[in-house]
């Protein structure tokens, strides 16, 4: 039976277009290929029954039924409809390389919608859907589009676009990202597109537009939102299985209702098996169970001779199956029955019980329904007052008390029933009092002091437009523990005898705080700090129910507890962090975050390393590390701001800004002033001795200033900046030999 | 009069894992463990004053206490059958006591776990009948607390068990008991500060008394002093009403205890500590118990592995975990399959704020938890916390955090919604002040749903169903509805264990009151009914009947024949990994035709006995 699957051609570009990418990008090519490899890791792993096909265009060969007459040209159907399986990824993996070749994406288009009405012939899918991941930068012909999109539209097959750009020139209202991470520097739409890519975005836009009227342009995405979000499988979602029931008010009003699980934590479906750990075998493990008298010899008894009981407090009450079944409650059947309707504000959030949301809505086609259930939902929104109902799901299950709540959306209207909890399952503590506790009052300046800190934690920002936007939305992040699960399946099914990988920058991103809040906190995070004392109590004797919580053995002697605490704090960030001693090349901007906040090396020291690292990039002189760089000094910036710290930075930026002229790093500096990266003022940082103005000016080359040589004039802080800059460069591994421009006495140092 | 059960079961409620051999209980970083039993003792005046009966037929105060710890019992009986309960009476008649060596006291129950049995003496103590066998037992007499007090204390001290929380409380409508003899206030002034050295916290529940009870009197020496000198003390204000008695025995009858404590770190190394509490779990039917046939001794069940060809029994070591996708096992060992899981270690950690609009209403996974700070662990904590629920609350926001329970637990976001303390009418903690911990969904919980779209209904319609709305309006309250699927269970067990002939009947509170509903709504059903729905619409009817299975023909009854599958074909779907097309009963089938030994008859342990069969 396969109910509600689904049937999905992934349709890639490999065409040599896609090989290219802005410096510091990474190539197209590789971005759609990792969205495809995402997504048919979790295909494979989640075991759905869906059926993937795979189609490469721009490929050397050409592979197609529809090949002919030096038509469709370069296109291979590099995999039939199938369930996605291992080989599958393994050849993903190694098989999928750029092409020499470009090819027309209409034509692979319709080469796919070929595959699909060849291969589902017979065989009933409920979804029929096309992925295009292409950059668009090739010659399209729109002859017969016409005829492509009412095929589309009669075959019923959906569409969705994965393309290196956005499709409109601003971030759509919920695509608003958690900023730009260090390695995704921001896609400047609109710019730098090419005239085929240009006209292949207005066909793209015709045919989703055609399609699906106004909704049709949600379905094209930029390759970064695919990885982030679960886009590719909105499509092919299975929907969940309704559940027709009646909705009753007394004996005799009746509205038929469907109710569909909305909201629900999706679990690991596959568990682990266990093994020989030699052979592998899963026939080599025997499991036995045994019962046994609680006696000295814990005598064996058979199973037969043993019934089922109960607990009755001390007493122990024989029951066996067939009279627990006899006995018990015993409900009539599936109902959604109004007990009574009440003050919404009377039902409390924490009160939720169970593990689901269900969306209730009128029986399909049935407009007479329709009419009823919206007259309930409306008189309820309007009253603001939900039903409690009594729920029961079918004959076998216990029924529940729970409430059902009016939800008038632009498009539709329905119920979203939740479960309340029974007396049994209320546990009533009292807690001693907070708030008018003298002990805990906190004082005028540490309330102040929260507040701030709140403030700049908002998590919801204004746009430009005046619309608040969320940037930490949860129910748009994948859940980690499935992707890191699937991570290491994948893993270890290729390569048996590896230790398992770490976890994936981009996943461990997701969980940590949006860096432009990170950044806006640090000051007031740091005046929480000072004013509010919070110690580590140390036990005069080792309870094992804080060192279970804080990790340490409790059998520690009593001194050696909080070194030990201190520790675990360590690990607690080298985990979070893996184990960072030094500023690397390949995430420097990670390793000095990681360093700046361990504390392992002193802050001078972690912006040695880190303007080394800056040096080396630079030292380049090829633009594509200039965005790594700008990253570097923008994280050197942050850092020295949340650690009030602005001479180190401020006299780095001084003498690179001295340098550029004979390094030729204008380039750099004009995104240093796009990104508006300047000097650290005294606003921001006491010890400062710039100005705001001297900070905005800073950044400001003259044009004959660039040409002729720095002016001495403008060395007055000559004095201070040797100082600060032969500090910062004072301990270089001696192995790098760092050429350091600098003219404030000579023109070369070397360190 | 209804008698009140308080029926709660807090056992951890397990999603049921497919494989019993995977899921081990999670390691239990962050649990907080106990050791020993808790014990409370009910010292009840057994004066006449208890015994007079309210006017209007109210009942006693005597039998309002009964009452009280009949659902006391009940309840441990059935969330915490570890725990000790005793039952004292004091200013008796007759006495007894393990020595007999003090007068007027009466040791109804020894400290023990209560069974059936202790709630059957307890019912026999209700009512007319009941102050009528106290009468005859054990009478009304002299009063002298302290004797009492010294008996209660040689309770807990001939215990031979570890106690790990001592309670006792005093139930009396008597503000002065020994009336002006102050050698006696003297006495139980002293046993009552030995038996606080001891441990012991003793509560009073003082009941109505005409003249009203004056606490100052006497009783203030005698109680404990409150936990925290902001907590609310001694209450001023008697019970008047059984709710009310059993609000206060039961906020005090639960020792409160964390489920675990955890940091919660804000950032830059601001770290206080909280406690997380389960303050609503879903109550469950506890598991069932094997017991052995002859005795009715409960079993043990012993779990082993060994080697299939040897026989040898095989360590923890000696074992790995593997699962199968298509024909590919991946193998890890049990330490990897936990590392996996890992991705930080216990604690919640601050992202940011939301305003409380972004909350969404179904954005719901699971019930929440609660939490409170921890000054123990950290402190400065409270006043840290303090701060944040206050700011919050008056800014109207709440806090995201990422929370990992335990150790080897992969994260989860959750909301912190601040909550201000609430009192109710008779001053007893409604809401506690602290932090709801709301779950929040990832993206791989929320379902796709296709709307239904339909007509929408007029003014006219939504305000006909308004007045019905209005008529059936009720105040909600989170405690008013018993799940009677648990009722019913230990009704049954009670009826069992104490050979009744049948199990006391239930009342099904979820069932609607359709008379009761019928008759408030008088015309109004039928009103509604003719502006929606046309003369000859009928909901209750099926909408045209599902399609039978096509080509069935006429003959509805006959059953599908078994169709065998060829070898040739079960490869292909092999091969084609489109095993999971089939449907069980054909799988099973396809098992047993090859004769392939399946580990379940889960759907994937066929698939992947079939596929280890068929890809050799």
């Amino acid at each position: 039976k396969a109910r509600g699957s689904s049937a999905l051609v992934l349709c890639m570009d490999v065409g040599f277009s896609m090989s290219n990418s802005e410096p510091g990008q990474e190539p197209s090519f590789e971005q759609a290929k990792k969205v495809i490899q995402k997504f048919v890791q979790r295909q494979v792993f989640a075991e759905n029954k869906d059926e993937v096909g795979l189609v490469l265009f721009g490929t050397d060969g050409t592979k197609n039924g529809l090949a002919e007459d030096g038509q469709y040209e370069n296109i291979t159907v590099h995999r039939r409809l199938m369930m996605p399986d291992f080989e599958l990824l393994e050849e993903i993996e190694s098989k999928l390389q750029p092409g020499g070749q470009q090819a027309d994406w209409l034509d692979a288009l319709v080469v796919c919608m070929d595959l699909l009405q060849e291969e589902t012939m017979g065989k009933k899918f409920e979804r029929l859907n096309i992925v295009l991941l292409t950059d668009l930068n090739v010659q399209t012909s729109a002859d017969q589009l016409d005829v492509i999109i009412d095929s589309l539209k009669k075959a019923r097959i959906t569409l969705q676009f994965f393309l290196p750009f956005p499709v409109d020139g601003e971030d759509r209202a919920d695509g608003g990202g958690d900023g730009p991470g260090p390695s995704a520097a921001p896609v400047r739409p609109g710019k730098g597109l090419s005239r085929q890519q240009t006209q292949g975005l207005e066909m793209v836009k015709n045919i989703m537009t055609s399609l699906e009227e106004e909704d049709g342009l949600e379905e094209v995405y930029t390759f970064s939102d695919a990885l982030q979000k679960l886009s590719i499988f909105k499509r092919i979602d299975r929907r969940p299985m309704a559940w027709p029931c009646h909705l009753t008010i007394g004996s005799s009003l009746t509205i038929r209702i469907v109710g569909y699980k909305a909201v629900t934590e999706e679990k690991v479906k596959k568990s682990w098996a266990i093994v020989e750990a030699q052979s592998h075998q899963r026939d080599d493990v025997k499991r036995e169970t045994v019962y046994c008298l609680d006696d000295d010899n814990e005598t064996e008894v058979q199973k037969d001779d043993t019934i089922q009981g109960f607990r009755y407090g001390s007493d122990i009450v024989p029951f066996s199956k067939v009279d627990e079944d006899q006995m018990k409650y015993k409900s009539d059947g599936k109902c959604f029955s109004v007990l009574g309707f009440t003050k919404q504000e009377l039902i409390r959030r924490h009160q939720f019980m169970g593990s689901q949301v269900v969306k209730v809505f009128a029986a399909r086609d049935d407009e007479h329904a329709a009419v009823a259930l919206s007259a309930l939902i409306r008189a309820l929104d309007s009253l603001k007052m939900a039903a409690i109902v009594r729920y029961a799901y079918d004959r076998r299950s216990n029924p529940q008390v729970g409430a059902a709540f009016p939800c008038i959306k632009e498009k539709y209207e329905c119920l979203l029933y939740v479960q309340l909890p029974f007396m049994e399952d209320l546990r009533q503590f009292t807690f001693p009092v907070l708030e008018n506790n003298k002990k805990f009052k906190p004082s005028e300046s540490q309330l102040s002091a929260v507040d701030a800190l709140i403030d700049s934690m908002m998590l919801v920002e204004k746009d430009e437009d005046g619309e608040s936007v969320d940037v930490f939305k949860v129910n748009h992040i994948p859940n980690p523990q499935f992707q890191r699960l699937f991570q290491c399946l994948h893993h270890r099914g290729v390569n048996p005898d590896d230790p398992l990988p770490p976890v994936e920058p981009w996943l461990k991103r997701d969980l940590e705080r949006p860096q432009a809040v990170s950044a806006r906190c640090q000051t007031p995070l740091q005046d929480v700090k000072t004013k509010f004392p919070l110690k580590v109590v140390v036990k005069k004797k080792e309870q094992k129910t804080s060192a279970d919580v804080f990790g340490s053995s409790a059998d520690e002697p009593d001194a050696k507890k909080v070194k030990v605490d201190e520790e675990t704090e360590f690990n607690l960030a080298e985990i979070a962090k893996g184990n960072i001693t030094s500023v690397g090349s390949v995430n420097p901007v990670r390793d000095f975050c990681t360093l700046i906040r361990q504390k392992t090396v002193s802050f001078d020291q972690a912006c040695q390393q880190l303007t080394h690292r800056i040096e080396q990039l630079l030292g380049n002189r090829s633009p594509e590390y200039y965005m790594k760089s700008i990253a570097c000094i923008q994280a050197f910036r942050d850092q020295s701001v949340s650690s009030g710290n602005a001479e180190l930075f401020n006299s780095y930026m001084q003498s690179l800004k001295r340098s550029v002229p004979d390094r030729n790093l204008q380039e750099l500096w004009d995104l240093l002033i796009q990104d508006a990266l300047t000097l650290i003022s005294k606003d921001e940082v006491d010890g400062s001795t710039f100005s705001k103005q001297d900070a905005n000016q800073f950044l400001a080359f003259e044009q004959k200033e660039e040409v002729q040589a720095a002016p001495v004039q403008e060395d007055t802080g000559d004095v201070d900046d040797l100082v600060s800059v032969s500090c910062l460069f004072g301990c270089f591994n001696d192995k790098h030999i760092i050429y350091y421009i600098c003219e404030c006495n000579s023109d070369l140092q070397v360190y | 009069m209804r008698k009140r059960r308080v029926m709660a079961e807090w056992r951890e409620y397990y999603q049921n894992e497919d494989d019993e051999v995977e899921e081990d209980e999670e390691d239990s970083g962050g649990a907080y463990k106990i050791s020993g039993r808790d014990s409370l003792v009910f010292l009840v005046d057994a004066s006449k004053e208890m015994f007079i009966k309210g006017e209007d037929g109210e009942p006693s105060n005597f039998d309002m206490t009964m009452q009280c710890v009949r659902s006391v019992y009940t309840s441990k009986i059935i969330s915490s059958d570890k725990d000790l309960v005793a039952l004292v009476f004091y200013g008796t008649e007759q006495s007894k006591n393990p020595r007999n060596s003090f007068k007027h006291v009466y040791v109804y129950h020894d400290l023990d776990s209560p069974g059936a049995k202790h709630v059957q003496d307890i019912d026999k103590l209700q009512g007319e009948k009941g102050a009528q066998l106290a009468e005859k037992t054990m009478g009304s007499g002299e009063t002298s607390l302290g004797e009492a007090l010294w008996c209660c204390s040689n309770l807990y001290s001939d215990i031979k068990l570890r106690l790990s929380h001592k309670r006792l409380m005093i139930f009396t409508c008597r503000d002065d008991p020994h009336v002006g003899d102050s050698a006696k206030d003297r006495q139980a002034r002293t046993k009552a500060a030995d038996l606080k050295e001891t441990g012991v916290v003793i509560d009073l529940m003082h009941l109505t008394k005409p003249e009203g009870f004056d606490v100052s009197l006497f009783f203030c020496d005698i109680v404990s002093p409150p936990e925290d000198e902001s907590e609310l003390g001694l209450q001023t204000e008697p019970c008047r009403k059984l709710e009310d008695l059993q609000k206060r025995v039961r906020a005090k009858e639960l020792k409160k205890r964390a489920q675990s404590r955890l940091t919660f770190s804000l950032g830059e190394g601001v770290n206080l500590a909280v406690g997380v509490y389960v303050l609503a779990r879903t109550a469950t039917k506890p598991p069932a118990v094997r017991l052995y046939r002859d005795t009715n001794e409960p079993v043990r069940t012993k779990t082993r592995y060994f080697h299939a060809h040897n026989g040898g029994i095989l360590l923890p070591n000696d074992m790995k975990r593997a699962q199968v996708y298509g024909k590919k096992q991946i193998v890890m060992e049990k330490d990897e399959v936990d590392e996996i899981k890992k991705f930080d270690d216990p604690g919640l950690v601050l992202m940011g704020f939301k305003p409380m609009e972004r909350l969404k209403l179904h954005h719901h996974i699971r019930p929440a938890l609660f939490i409170y700070p921890e000054e123990e662990q950290i402190s400065g904590s409270s006043c840290m916390f303090t701060t944040l629920l206050l700011k919050c609350s008056e800014k109207n926001v709440f806090a995201l955090c990422r929370y990992i329970p335990r150790r080897n637990t992969p994260p989860r976001f959750v909301a912190l919604v601040p909550q201000r303390e609430e009192l109710d009418q008779s001053q007893t903690q409604a809401t506690p002040p602290g932090f709801r911990v709301i779950f929040l969904p990832f993206a791989d919980d929320i379902r796709t749903v296709d709307a239904h779209v339909g007509p929408t209904a007029s003014d006219e319609q939504v305000d006909k169903m308004k007045e019905i709305v209005h008529k059936l309006r009720f105040k909600y309250r989170s405690d008013a509805f018993e799940n009677p699927m648990l009722q019913q269970h230990y009704r049954n067990l009670e009826a069992l264990a104490l050979d009744m002939l049948a199990p006391e009947p239930i009342e099904d509170l979820t069932m609607p009151k359709v008379q009761m509903m019928d008759d408030r709504l008088g015309p109004l059903v039928q009103e509604f009914k003719d502006l929606v729905y046309p003369p000859d619409y009928n909901p209750e009817g099926k909408p045209a009947a599902k399609r039978k299975p096509a080509e069935s023909g006429g003959g509805g009854a006959e059953k599908k024949p078994k169709v065998e599958m060829s070898e040739e074909e079960l490869k292909n779907h092999v091969e084609k990994g489109t095993l999971g097309k089939l449907t069980v009963p054909v799988l099973k089938d396809a098992c047993r035709q090859f004769g392939i030994r399946t580990t379940g008859t889960k759907k994937q342990e066929l698939i992947d006995a079939l596929t280890m069969q068929f890809s050799k």
